[in-house]
């Protein structure tokens, strides 16, 4: 009899590491008897986990930031982070319509680095609010999420004003395409699958990825419980390991294929083969009817430390939860990363093992091209700018 | 100070005879002012016209992660919104939470008025689970002893057999092969539906 884990996950192409820790055995290797509960929204989750009903969960970057500061009027939780659940697979997606405004506003915005394709949303904006037009709508998932952060970084770099120039709310993923069909936003960030079919069904445009913004940027992690860890530290340590190897699985070019159909399946994603698959083999479709565009860093589950739950990451979100005014700005988020984000507790489960990993907790993010480059993978921001961890307090 | 018959209580629910369950619950304890929305997606518009001091929703609704957020940035609502009143309270908050049941509740209303109203919420969905699997175990009895029907109309008519004896032919492959009848019923018309 394994140690039982109940584990929820939302429907995202980046589920992946728990779905092929119990489909391929590497759950039942460590002797653990993973259960897991697809959840449709983040909120759900979060409670579930926090209240007990499940022991792990796949949980946004800053859900875990956010819990342990009791942001969002929600009591204080005491998660941790034992574990990254790998990165990528963010994208956002406009409207066909809004896309033709902004090639029309800007063609060489729309034909330059994609990170920039904000410059011509910008121009856009700029003629709406002079002939009086209501300002766009757009959508990230959560309050918390690396996509509300990527989006609005996106924007900034361009000089839009997220919190006045147009309306960002949030939508579950699950209903961003229809809400984009529907015409209720005129784009969104969201992860994978949600982009490409969005895109395939012929509604949207991706005009920028998550790697054009910012390829390091912190994407979802394995959240447990503070008082679990006390008192299970093996079981920890031994879902920590489950779940790396089947990072490693996941990662493997060759397993890709079977990895998109186990993900299609209705109890795992339940998105189309083709749309799973064309992500996975980071070769996604930007722009209805185009061929594909090569990205080969479009889903990281395992190599560039992509399961290491960096404190200079967590700090980054942190810093963007000051920049958009989700915490005073003399909060010490430092701190209060050092005590939920725990590379300590993924240091001590791989140990042993062939698992590569850093030297320090902390790095100074955005140096791509730094001597550490072919370890952590390509680090750049795309205003080519660096994130001191220590210039963050 | 409201009276707590004059609290605005609102019920989101994606499905409307659960909605109804507990809405009804509430009315009939005194509180009138209670309305209710299925999903919506001007949902921010519909809140800040009906202006709720409590918002009972499923736990699980996707619209929660949407109804966070406003509460962190609309100006237009009254007051941020927090959930579960009274952190110290983690039994009801436990029962909330097994019965599917999440609050929101405008800040500063008084723990022991939200406690009656949030303990009706979750009896109700209590309710409303129980005779959900009450109606679940209905129907799947209604399918099984329609497939058992069938399997006996083609025994009859492939074997020659009697009702009975047909009837009697599942029942004992059944106890032998330690299965329900109705699951060598569908064994049974599987197998004359192949073709051969």
């Amino acid at each position: 009899m394994g140690n039982k884990v109940r584990l929820g996950f939302v429907p995202l192409v980046d589920c992946a590491i728990p779905v092929v820790a119990r489909a391929m055995g590497f759950a039942d290797q460590e002797n653990i008897e993973l259960e897991l509960i697809r959840e449709m929204s983040w909120a759900a989750i979060r409670d579930k986990l926090s209240y007990g009903v499940y022991e792990a969960a796949h949980l946004l970057a800053g859900i875990p930031i956010a819990a342990r500061l009791g942001l969002g009027g929600v009591p204080v939780q005491h998660l941790v982070v034992p574990m990254a659940l790998g990165r990528g697979g963010n994208a956002i997606t406009v409207s066909t319509r809004l896309y033709q405004r902004m090639l029309e506003a800007d063609p060489a915005a729309m034909h330059g680095p994609r990170g920039l394709s904000a410059r011509a949303l910008k121009k856009v904006i700029d003629e709406d609010r002079a002939s009086g037009r209501p300002v766009m709508s757009f959508a990230t998932v959560f309050p918390f999420s690396s996509h509300n952060y990527e989006l609005r970084y996106w924007m900034a770099a361009a000089g839009i004003d997220p919190d006045k120039d147009v309306n960002i709310g949030v939508i579950a993923p699950q209903r961003m395409f229809d809400s984009l069909r529907n015409g209720w936003v005129d784009g969104y960030c969201v992860g994978e699958p949600w982009n490409q079919r969005a895109v395939f069904h012929g509604d949207g445009v991706i005009v920028a990825l998550k790697d054009d913004i910012w390829s390091r940027s912190p994407e979802k992690v394995l959240g447990v419980r503070q008082d679990w860890v006390d008192s299970n530290p093996d079981t920890v340590s031994a879902l920590v390991r489950a779940l790396v190897r089947a990072a490693e699985w996941a990662d493997e070019p060759g397993n890709r294929a079977e990895l998109a159909q186990m993900l299609s399946e209705e109890s795992n994603v339940g998105a189309p083969y083709d749309v799973l698959k064309a992500s996975l083999d980071g070769r996604p479709v930007l722009r209805p009817g185009e061929a594909p565009t090569e990205v080969p860093d479009r889903h990281v589950f395992y190599r560039y430390t992509a399961t290491f739950p960096w404190l200079s990451q967590a700090s980054w979100v942190g810093a963007q939860m000051k920049r958009w005014g989700q915490v005073p700005a003399n909060t010490d988020l430092n701190q209060v990363i050092r005590q939920v984000y725990r590379p300590d507790l993924y240091r001590t489960a791989v140990k042993g093992l062939d698992v590569a990993v850093p030297a320090h907790d902390w790095r100074v993010e955005g140096t791509n091209g730094a001597e550490d480059r072919a370890f952590v993978g390509p680090d750049s921001f795309l205003d080519n700018s660096v994130f001191d961890p220590d210039l963050a307090r | 100070m409201v009276r707590t018959e004059d609290f605005n209580i609102l019920v989101i629910d994606e499905d409307p005879d659960r909605a109804a369950i507990v809405e009804r619950g509430l009315v009939e304890s005194g509180y009138t002012r209670v309305a209710r929305i299925g999903t919506s997606h001007n949902l921010v518009e519909r809140i800040q016209a009906l202006a709720p001091d409590i918002i009972i929703i499923d736990l699980e609704n996707p619209d929660r992660d949407t109804l966070e957020q406003m509460f962190q940035v609309s100006r237009a609502i009254a007051r941020p919104i927090a959930m579960f009143v009274d952190k110290s309270d983690s039994s009801m908050i436990h029962e909330a939470v097994a019965a599917g049941v999440s609050a929101y509740v405008v800040d500063g209303l008084r723990e022991d008025r939200i406690r009656p109203i949030v303990e009706m919420a979750i009896s109700r969905f209590n309710v409303f689970d129980q005779l959900r699997r009450e109606r679940d175990e209905a129907k799947a009895k209604l399918n099984e002893r329609k497939l058992i029907e069938r399997a006996k109309g083609i025994l009859m008519k492939e074997k020659g057999l009697t009702e009975e004896d047909s009837y009697n032919l599942l029942r004992k492959n059944a106890m032998k092969q330690n299965r329900k009848i109705y699951e060598i019923a569908q064994s049974v018309i599987t197998a004359f539906q192949l073709e051969f």
